[in-house]
């Protein structure tokens, strides 16, 4: 437990040599172990909505990390050509422990955010305000990242500029798969009137149509 | 026999397979047959994800997964690296002629070569994206968001393999520019930088920044070639759709001739919001 901690304070720190030197697969293996710690961790909080429902804390504990794993995995083989393209492939390793050890990074911010929603769950009741809580803190702790991104960066950005717009591409990739993600995922506070379920019963549905839609009708007016 | 083509793929993407000090020559070496066959591959994944669409959205109907939605995934697999070959071939000859036109020295085999090479830059990128491509067909019940996302995947690769090729053809043009008028020999102690240190300091990529200076009209011509080339492109994907297969349609390898491809583009955005 101590340990974890003390690795989770070398992320925090941007220590470099998380990102560079030798054990490639093994601070990966690493960096990864803890992005599924601290997921796993704040799924499992999240899922706490209404009281200690153990199911819809598994469910979102396991969740959690998913979202995670599976935006990245998905994302990563569109950046890899794209490096390849800009002329960055052999910078792809380090890029690679740079944008995981953020990712590591993001989910010990969340982590840490953990207590602020157990007391907004005991404070507030509404479901509504329970989902919106959350989606804030998900995005403080993506907004907390890109510091973690930027320090874990630096090297390569002094290499070579380049890397500032592959840097761009991965948000922009990253963040239009997640958010779709994160959609398809639902529920991850689980509503405690339904019925527990790891997937929602309707259509999974796309983040990305429903939103335009909700805006259509406001602007509408209908 | 595949690692080895797709190693040439990977020089290709590398920018070392179009160094300068590679084109000197004025001479595209690379092996074509296996890069074609590559690009083939590429353009089957790529096809194979277009029409996973119809696949997933009939397997949760009661019906379950159709003949039909079977016949489209594999339609798109066939079709989308016909789409490409066609496009090439409807633009081909018009590059050539223009390519000659403007005093290169290239021959008609050299620029097939460098047209394969842009296919495989093109479609390794649009196979890379294949996976998100899946992945929001699994999650997705809209067509027309289906359609628009294609298309803004056909349209990242497209811009990254035409500038990919206009960066290839601006450097040949430069190569020759060295040899037609060899630079003035260097007169003092600074200017004696040697060729190796000349080819070292350029670019580091297959997508370098252009230094628009030194070009002259042949890239201009080859930039107007690259806007046909991306019209004939969407218009080939037009013709031969469906590529991703309207629910509401049956499965065909072609559709009746009808409207076009930008007002289809802007029907789905309407859809897509309004609907």
């Amino acid at each position: 437990m101590y340990g974890v901690l003390l690795r989770a304070d070398d992320v925090l720190r941007a220590r470099p040599r998380l990102v560079r030197g030798g054990h490639h697969a093994r601070r990966l293996m690493l960096l990864s172990i803890l992005m599924i710690l601290f997921a796993g961790f704040y799924g499992a909080v999240m899922g706490s909505y209404g009281g200690a429902r153990w199911l819809q804390m598994l469910y979102s504990g396991i969740k959690a990390p998913l979202l995670f794993t599976a935006t990245f995995m998905l994302s990563l083989p569109s950046f890899f050509v794209i490096n390849t393209l800009f002329g960055l492939r052999h910078d792809f390793a380090e890029s690679l422990r740079a944008l995981v050890a953020t990712q590591a990074g993001l989910t010990i911010v969340l982590a840490s955010f953990a207590p602020f929603t157990v007391l907004w769950y005991v404070s507030f009741g509404s479901y509504d305000a329970a989902k919106m809580f959350n989606l804030f803190m998900f995005g403080v702790a993506s907004i907390s990242a890109q510091r973690l991104l930027h320090q874990f960066y630096q090297p390569l950005l002094e290499r070579d500029p380049r890397h500032r717009t592959l840097l761009r591409i991965w948000l922009v990739i990253f963040a239009f798969v997640g958010i779709q993600m994160g959609w398809v995922l639902r529920p991850f506070v689980g509503n405690p009137v339904a019925p527990t379920q790891f997937f929602r019963d309707e259509a999974w549905g796309n983040a990305y149509v429903e939103v335009g839609q909700t805006l259509w009708r406001l602007a509408s007016g209908s | 026999m595949m690692v080895k083509w797709i190693k040439q793929l990977d020089q290709i993407m590398r920018g070392d397979a179009t160094r300068i000090s590679v084109l000197r020559e004025g001479r595209i070496e690379m092996p074509v047959g296996g890069l074609s066959i590559v690009v083939i591959l590429l353009g089957v994944i790529y096809g194979l994800c277009m029409g996973s669409f119809a696949v997933i959205r009939t397997a949760s109907t009661p019906e379950g997964v159709t003949n039909h939605a079977i016949q489209q995934m594999l339609a798109s697999a066939v079709k989308l690296p016909l789409l490409f070959f066609l496009t090439l071939l409807v633009t081909f000859p018009s590059l050539y002629v223009f390519n000659a036109l403007v005093g290169s020295r290239l021959s008609m085999v050299s620029v097939a070569r460098l047209i394969v090479a842009m296919l495989g830059v093109t479609l390794a990128v649009l196979a890379s994206l294949g996976p998100i491509v899946v992945f929001f067909a699994l999650s997705t019940s809209s067509y027309p968001f289906m359609k628009l996302l294609n298309v803004a995947m056909a349209t990242i690769s497209g811009v990254l393999g035409l500038a990919f090729l206009v960066r290839t053809m601006h450097r040949l043009v430069m190569v020759q520019d060295q040899i037609d008028f060899p630079p003035p020999a260097p007169d003092n102690t600074d200017g004696d930088q040697t060729q190796e240190e000349l080819d070292d300091s350029e670019a580091k990529s297959a997508l370098d920044k252009i230094d628009w200076t030194t070009s002259r009209k042949a890239t201009a011509v080859f930039k107007i070639w690259v806007v046909a080339f991306a019209l004939v492109g969407t218009q080939m994907s037009w013709v031969l759709r469906p590529f991703i297969g309207s629910p509401d349609m049956p499965f065909a390898w072609l559709r009746v001739r009808e409207s076009h491809f930008f007002h289809d583009v802007i029907k789905s955005l309407a859809e897509l919001f309004g609907g």
